[in-house]
């Protein structure tokens, strides 16, 4: 149990790395703070928002703007309202934040989710819900994959979620219990967290530029019910926790990050993957679930939970048949060994090798920028609504780089790094 | 109060609200407007509003802390900065006749030791980018402000007790005084307007020329326009929707002429003027324009208020209300207007509503100024009224009758 002062401290800690290392936040530059899926940042989250716009401001922020949401009354609007009314998504949610993209500000997600806000309500009326939004917020999520500004995803802790990971616990310890994870998965536990962090980020982008150099053509995934291959198309670039935003400063889109990344040839995928780790979409859980692919394209999923979910998820769009993402990640992670699931991505992702269906990443690609929708999906990227990360890793997957030549090298054994750096 | 008989209560209160406040439509859409803390009844309110048949409902939250930090903390300029988005966002829902519910439960100490120079300007660039162009929407459809017992409203009106039980006392003053503790709200809701109406009516008949206020530090003649209609109770929009704007609501109201204003009035309560307070004031008037002002508290926030633009030391409201409404029979100072205003007779300095002119809502700006119509920026309603406060209407030929004495109606409906 630590003290409201420690907590207090912690938490400022947490929030200066967010500005500094996270957003790496400009003199001058404004800042919007969201969270999509809730349409806001729920009530839970306000605490680390505080403390995050003050870090703002002290970082030279001009100002601050931040969209609130509550998972209840989304729950009951779907619960009420008519169903061709779910169509509707009011305009705010998103020219609100292109205003601030627009203008090269800054912008930073805020988690503090309920994984089971929509637990129990009709898939179908869910899938319209998400759709609607997933439309409507097209141009942000264009304008994200591609960097254009310096932007960050992390999270505050949340009586809902807090209980989700630690059931038996009173809802008091079990909330001041995530945020200690936070605090730890995020080295606002370090004395010096930023110096921390900047150490962290070098060592990932070793890792990143060991692939690289190695230019695989495609990886090969074994492990109890996997048996994948993904291609890796020409000029695929691995991505370390770092990049460059097209306004100019450098960031770390996610905290935590333990992950290096890269794009997956939407047209070669062929085998099954088993997901290791339940997955927390859009307020429900899909949990122990395959999906099976040929020639890039999903054929068929099976969940044991949620699987109709799952196929509206799958059912979105082309894009959403298909991968835009493939991710690395030790079973030994710092995520990893704390040996619980958090029933949420940004955490969860980085306790295990991961592939995303849905929407490529433009910077995964040489020049993926300048391409368009056609040329970008031509040349291997995936264009989609969605950008849903699955876990797969496991310390029983082994994982092999395949050369030009069709030699094959280990890259990951028993879950972790099989090579030096 | 258990906790099951608040829930009850806060079910009946969204059900009075969406029925009586809104009258809500099947398919309209509601655009509500609240701060974090109002969390609990707006759910309430959503869940009655979809069983009404509402399309959307969509809940645009402040929270008052970050407000502040924003307040302490952004760039000067940026203070000045509102974004077109919040202006596109509330004319979405204005131009398709979509229904609006704000909720006015601030802490009334939130900008407490902020510079005022720093929050005059953040409100001055509210009110030209939001509050002027979005005035021309307000007859267009039905819209009500209601307000929930919020932890540092109830610590403000409830100081010695513990925030938990100021939070319950002051509920359960709310749910009184907006008449949810009976056993049919609904119901008493329609008596209670009918009521209302009366006095309306009545007034409406006399057509007084002028009203003249004498209390203690007060001796004010308001003239009328001619054309006043007065209002209360109920009113209604182009949507062809007739409901309760505000709850409670307890006044009889109307416009009074722009430049007919004389003598001096003293407050008799604090004015909360978006998280400040002003206490303890006079104005003198002459000819409609305020003169002269001193204040206790907050001389120079009253200032500054007034000086947001030229009609903002005008007049725009006269409205009567018993000393013995039940707001006032509280003996409560709620430090909010939207219940201290139904505790005594008060005016506003500022706009006058279109509404209060036969005939204004289709004049153009100089024409309601003809009329005797005030525009600006502002409107802001302050108490006068009190159990000393004698009021007289006076008649086309100069003869005095008796409208209010100690504070309570002197004529029978």
């Amino acid at each position: 149990m630590t003290s409201n002062n420690q907590h207090q401290e912690l938490l400022q800690k947490y929030a200066e790395a967010i500005v500094k290392v996270g957003l790496n936040l400009r003199r001058g530059q404004r800042m919007i703070i969201d969270n999509a899926v809730a349409q806001g940042v729920p009530p839970a989250g306000r605490a680390l928002v505080h403390e995050v716009t003050k870090a703002a401001y002290a970082a030279g922020a001009r100002s601050v703007e931040v969209i609130w949401g509550d998972e209840v009354l989304n729950r009951i609007r779907l619960q009420n309202a008519p169903e061709e009314a779910l169509k509707e998504y009011p305009t705010r949610l998103v020219d609100s934040v292109l205003d601030y993209i627009k203008n090269g500000d800054a912008l930073l997600s805020v988690y503090a989710n309920d994984p089971d806000a929509n637990a129990g309500l009709d898939p179908e009326r869910i899938g319209i819900a998400t759709k609607t939004r997933l439309e409507h917020r097209t141009e942000i999520s264009a304008l994200i994959t591609r960097n254009a500004v310096n932007w960050c995803v992390v999270a505050s802790a949340a009586p809902a979620w807090a209980k989700k990971i630690f059931p038996d616990l009173k809802p008091d310890d079990a909330e001041e219990k995530l945020w200690q994870a936070i605090f730890e998965t995020t080295r606002a536990t370090e004395s010096d967290p930023i110096a921390a962090w900047m150490e962290h980020i070098q060592n990932l982008i070793k890792r990143g530029k060991y692939m690289q150099a190695k230019k695989y053509s495609a990886l090969h995934y074994k492990a109890p019910g996997t048996d994948l291959t993904l291609g890796l198309p020409q000029g695929h670039r691995w991505i370390a926790a770092r990049m460059p935003a097209e306004n100019g400063v450098e960031f770390t889109a996610n905290m935590p990050t333990e992950e290096i990344f890269t794009l997956p040839d939407r047209h070669r995928a062929d085998g099954t993957v088993a997901a290791t780790f339940p997955l927390s979409y859009g307020g429900s859980l899909i949990d122990e679930f395959s999906v099976t692919f040929e020639n890039g394209q999903i054929t068929k999923v099976s969940a044991k939970k949620n699987e109709a979910i799952l196929q509206k998820l799958v059912d979105t769009d082309e894009g959403s048949k298909r991968l835009g993402e493939v991710a690395l990640v030790p079973a030994s992670s710092p995520i990893a060994t704390r040996g619980h699931l958090f029933y949420n991505t940004l955490f969860d992702e980085n306790a295990s090798c991961h592939i995303a269906i849905g929407r490529a990443y433009r910077f995964t690609l040489a020049g993926g920028e300048e391409l368009n929708d056609e040329e970008f999906n031509a040349a291997g990227g995936n264009v989609s609504l969605n950008h849903v990360d699955f876990m797969i890793g496991s310390p029983q997957m082994d994982i092999d780089g395949i050369t030009k030549e069709g030699t094959h090298e280990p890259v990951m054994r028993q879950g972790e790094w099989a090579f030096d750096i | 109060m258990d906790s099951q008989k608040f829930d009850r209560l806060l079910s009946k209160y969204a059900e009075v609200v969406v029925q009586v406040g809104l009258n809500l439509r099947n398919d309209q859409r509601l655009a509500i407007r609240g701060i974090l803390e109002d969390a609990p009844f707006i759910r309430k309110v959503t869940e009655s509003a979809y069983k009404a048949g509402a399309r959307y409902v969509d809940v645009m939250w402040t929270d008052e802390p970050s407000a502040r930090i924003r307040m302490e903390y952004a760039d000067d300029e940026a203070l000045a900065e509102v974004p077109d988005w919040i202006l596109t966002r509330y004319e979405e829902f204005y131009k398709r006749g979509d229904a609006e519910l704000v909720l006015n439960s601030s802490n009334p100490d939130l900008m407490n030791g902020i510079d005022p120079d720093r929050v005059a300007k953040s409100r001055k660039a509210r009110y030209e980018k939001l509050v002027g162009p979005l005035r021309k929407y307000e007859n267009d459809a039905n819209w009500c402000v209601v307000a929930t017992a919020t932890p540092a409203w109830a610590k403000k009106v409830f100081p010695n007790l513990p925030v938990n039980e100021a939070q319950e006392k002051l509920w359960e003053k709310i749910f009184n005084v907006c008449r949810i503790d009976v056993p049919n709200p609904v119901n008493a809701w329609k008596e209670h307007t009918e009521k209302l109406e009366k006095y309306r009516n009545y007034l409406n008949n006399k057509a007084y020329s002028a009203l003249h206020y004498k209390a203690p530090g007060t001796d004010l003649t308001v003239g009328l326009p001619g054309k006043q209609i007065w209002g209360g109770a109920q009113e209604s929009f182009k949507n062809g929707i007739t409901c309760t704007v505000n709850i409670p609501t307890e006044e009889v109201f109307t416009a009074p002429h722009r430049e007919k204003a004389n003598g001096v009035v003293t407050s008799s309560r604090p004015l909360n003027y978006m998280g400040t307070l002003i206490e303890g004031f006079s104005i003198t008037f002459e000819n409609g324009q305020a003169v002269k002002i001193n204040a206790k508290k907050g001389e120079t926030d009253l200032q500054k208020m007034m000086e947001l633009d030229e009609n903002a030391s005008r007049l725009g409201e006269v409205a009567l209300v018993p000393n013995s409404s039940p707001i006032s029979q509280s003996g409560i100072l709620f430090y909010n207007t939207l219940f201290d205003e139904n505790a005594a007779c008060h005016i506003a300095l500022g706009n006058a509503y279109r509404t209060s002119i036969r005939g204004g809502a289709d004049m153009t700006e100089e024409e309601f100024a003809a009329e005797g119509g005030n525009t600006s920026l502002l409107h802001e309603d302050f108490m006068v009224g009190s159990g000393e406060m004698d009021i007289d209407g006076i008649t086309e030929d100069g003869t005095h009758e008796p409208v209010m004495r100690q504070g309570e109606w002197a004529f029978e409906v």
